[in-house]
């Protein structure tokens, strides 16, 4: 008889929840199997994703796994079951995601056996880890980079006796969802940062801020604070879970505080900043997850560790989203520095069906479209700074050439628009004009002058705005203006979409290729294409919607946009 | 459609005559009658003879022009009909939860969680969040209710309830069906998606439920599946690497 294995681990995040991953689960333990379920280990494209852990620590990685082949994985007929994937793609070194995928995050002990609670544990004073914090170099996660270490002190100076901590999973960037699953993977670990930062600048209440999309965050969250309070981890401090209701803006700190207090999500002036008056009127500090998850790493492994990883300014890793037009889309940490061809080819595989890689969007809607041809940059946050983009959050979404970069913009600015809390008039007021010309251009209704108006409009919105959405709101727009600007004056000058993709600019044709299969046709949700088997097919222009769909459909290639 | 209905009732006109006629002839038995009287019913049977010869002409022109009228109107089938799921699950138990709710809402709920999250105006968006779980959307009534149970106010809640995407004010139909229109999203085909779940459950322009209110489509910014785009959400299940033909299917969980 065959060695049964040591564990077998299966991703139950949410994306491995959304690919059938509980149908896998209840077929492994039909088959006879204790399984362990686990967060997402990053590996989003192969999920549902069962890993069998030997005796001897190898760990086989089964992918896209169904239920007929749960069965076969656990009778270890590997033959059946597919052939193990290889080692997960390189990665470099992992810090905030070095659990994610391997604890069970409803579990606290999987937690403690992995040096969990130590950092919390080894007692450091409040200036020890401060001074821990500045020298690993850390930097805020969420966006903007502000140095935590510096945060911290200030938060610590303050003489108030109430003070707050604030872990702001708000992760409201379209493309972005590290936050989401280091949450639900490895909830522990954001606790016990938080818990650390709570006693650094000596605070009695902590909050963490999560998005409502996040159902399965939120439970992991507070069922970690629950086993973590029940075993007298966190001393006297207390923790409660907050959920957003649905408003971008709040990701802002001081938009964030006004939410928990009850009102609308609106950002203040600052100074006075949260850390002088935040939440109540109290010294606050807010740290994004990505933040706290990496402080008990520092803690425990010193802060040189974290220093040694990284270049310049930006030290230690980055946790990135790859998503878009990528063969390998996931979670993915690497040390900063790396370049963007190297994410996007080496760990991302390349663009999906052998397309040209044209883009990447980076920072969601307060950053910026790098082109290909600048895929040598590094990152860390003064190199992208220089390009226009932003690091960001860590949102990348991966662009190809079918992707038209007027329609990127006008995506990002409708977003901005639509989240503007409406406190600043240039905000307000610029966005939505903004919103209208490129809207204009998208239709192939542009006026001569539009270019030049959006480049005024975009100066006037970041310089008239009082919170980052605001300031950087016009960045999608300046950055496809500066890199891409031949497609705008195509949407201009020619009415025309160059990548094919805005339906005002585009007409579908069948071309000789078609063999009058009636795929299209039966395809076509509006009847546009006339049902006639054997003879060529036509496409009626007045019908049409552009809804892509015939060309999908299409076996033989036989349908072209013009 | 018009052409259709003469030619299809000439017909039904026709064979009716004939078959009258058929019912006349065979009546009465000809034979044991006077000569005279034969004579006269030969001359009626002749009659009826030619007469219905040239019903039959008729009636196969009739029906020939009924044919071809009727093949015209019928044409090809469409692809997908619309709205079958719909009408598969429109009768049911369900319905008339929303029927009934909406004359007298039962407010001890807001009593309840009013008593178990606090009155001060922190409490104001858990609240909100435990009302809207609760009913599906923010009533009025139990708005009021909030109000005079709170230190909140009214210009408050409405400040509040206006400024967060997940408030809804209006009721909502029995699944809400989330489209992720994040960017990833985007560049995968939501709009598509989007306007092909709006095709299918028949949703007119500008309104967000469908006539049967079984399914409310919203359009959010980002479900955090990104490698999996595009992606929806209907109820708590959500659905990837989804086409606009599998986006129509993976409403079928809720049936």
């Amino acid at each position: 008889m065959k060695r049964r294995p040591v564990e077998i681990r299966i991703g139950l995040g949410s994306c491995g929840i959304a690919s059938g991953a509980e149908a896998v689960r209840d077929a492994l333990v039909r088959a006879g199997a204790t399984v362990k379920a686990v967060g997402c280990n990053g590996m989003c494209y192969r999920e549902p994703l069962v890993e069998v852990v030997e005796a001897d620590g190898r760990v086989a990685t089964y992918g896209n796994v169904t239920v007929e082949m749960a069965r076969s994985i656990v009778r270890r007929r590997g033959w059946q079951a597919g052939y193990p994937l290889g080692p997960p793609a390189p990665q470099g070194h992992r810090i905030v995601l070095e659990n994610c995928g391997i604890i069970d995050p409803l579990n606290i002990d999987d937690y403690l056996a992995r040096d969990g609670y130590r950092a919390l544990a080894m007692g450091l004073s409040p200036d020890a880890i401060i001074a821990a914090i500045t020298e690993s170099g850390l930097r805020g996660r969420g966006g903007a980079g502000f140095p935590a270490g510096r945060k911290w002190g200030l938060a610590r100076a303050q003489a108030s006796a109430v003070k707050y901590v604030i872990c702001n999973g708000d992760e409201g960037d379209p493309g972005a969802f590290m936050d989401r699953l280091v949450l639900e993977s490895d909830p522990h670990r954001v606790v016990e940062g938080l818990a650390i930062a709570a006693h650094a600048i000596g605070a009695t209440e902590g909050y963490f801020y999560i998005r409502a999309e996040y159902p399965l965050a939120v439970r992991h969250t507070r069922a970690a604070i629950q086993q973590a309070e029940e075993r007298g981890l966190l001393g006297h401090l207390h923790l409660e879970v907050r959920e957003g209701a649905g408003a971008f803006v709040c990701g802002e700190e001081t938009a964030l505080i006004q939410s928990l207090e009850g009102k609308r999500g609106m950002p203040k002036l600052r100074p006075p900043y949260p850390v002088e008056r935040g939440f109540r009127g109290q010294p606050t500090l807010i740290n994004n997850v990505e933040t706290l998850a990496s402080v008990p790493w520092i803690i425990r492994h010193g802060a040189g560790a974290f220093a040694a990883l990284g270049t310049g300014n930006s030290r230690g890793t980055k946790v990135f989203a790859l998503a878009g037009k990528i063969n390998r889309g996931g979670l993915i940490e690497v040390p900063m520095g790396m370049t963007i061809r190297e994410v996007v080819e080496d760990i991302g595989g390349g663009i999906r069906n052998g397309r040209a890689f044209k883009a990447v969007q980076l920072g969601g809607p307060s950053g910026g479209c790098i082109p290909a041809r600048l895929a040598d940059t590094p990152i860390d946050y003064d190199a992208l700074a220089e390009t226009g983009a932003i690091m960001g959050s860590g949102g990348l979404v991966v662009l190809d050439d079918r992707d038209c970069m007027v329609d990127i913009a006008r995506f990002f600015l409708k977003f901005t628009q639509s989240e503007s809390c409406g406190k600043c008039t240039f905000c307000r007021i610029g966005t939505k004009r903004m919103l209208e010309i490129l809207e204009r251009l998208c239709e192939g209704k542009g006026r001569p002058d539009d270019l030049e108006k959006l480049e005024t409009l975009a100066d006037y919105v970041s310089r008239g705005s009082l919170c980052g959405l605001g300031q950087t709101a016009p960045n999608p727009v300046l950055t496809t203006l500066r890199y891409f600007r031949d497609e705008y004056e195509a949407h201009l000058h020619q009415r025309r979409c160059p990548a094919g993709r805005c339906p005002a600019l585009i007409r579908y044709r069948v071309t000789a290729n078609c063999i009058g299969c009636t795929l299209c046709a039966q395809a076509c949700p509006v009847g546009a294409i006339a049902y006639r088997p054997y003879e060529k097919h036509e496409v009626d222009d007045q019908l049409c919607t552009r809804c892509d769909m015939c060309r999908q459909a299409c076996q033989d290639d036989a349908i072209e946009v013009l | 459609m018009k052409r259709t209905l003469i030619a299809g009732s000439l017909v039904v006109l026709c064979v009716a005559i004939l078959l009258a006629d058929y019912a006349v002839a065979n009546r009465q038995p000809f034979a044991n009658r006077p000569a005279a009287e034969q004579k006269k019913v030969t001359a009626a049977r002749l009659a009826r003879k030619s007469r219905d010869n040239a019903v039959a002409w008729v009636l196969i022109a009739a029906a020939g022009a009924f044919l071809t009228f009727a093949k015209g109107q019928i044409k090809q089938p469409k692809p997908r009909a619309a709205g079958e799921l719909r009408q598969a699950k429109a009768p049911g138990p369900h319905r008339s939860r929303t029927a009934a709710a909406a004359p007298e809402l039962d407010l001890s709920f807001v009593e309840e969680m009013v008593s178990k999250i606090g009155r001060g105006k922190e409490a104001a968006i858990p609240l909100l969040q435990a009302i809207q779980n609760y009913y599906r959307y923010l009533p009025d009534d139990a708005l009021r209710r909030l109000c005079e149970l709170t230190d909140i106010t009214p210009a408050e809640i409405a400040g509040t309830s206006s400024f967060y995407g997940r408030f809804r004010r209006s009721p909502m139909g029995e699944h809400i069906v989330r489209v992720c229109h994040g960017t990833a999203c985007h560049v995968s085909g939501a709009r598509q998606i989007t306007e092909e779940l709006r095709r299918f459950l028949a949703i007119p322009d500008g309104e967000d439920t469908d006539a049967a209110r079984m399914f409310t489509l919203d359009e959010v910014a980002c479900l955090g599946c990104c490698s999996l785009a595009p992606v929806l959400m209907v109820d708590g299940h959500t659905a990837g690497k989804l086409t606009p033909a599998t986006a129509c299917d993976a409403l079928k969980v809720t049936a």
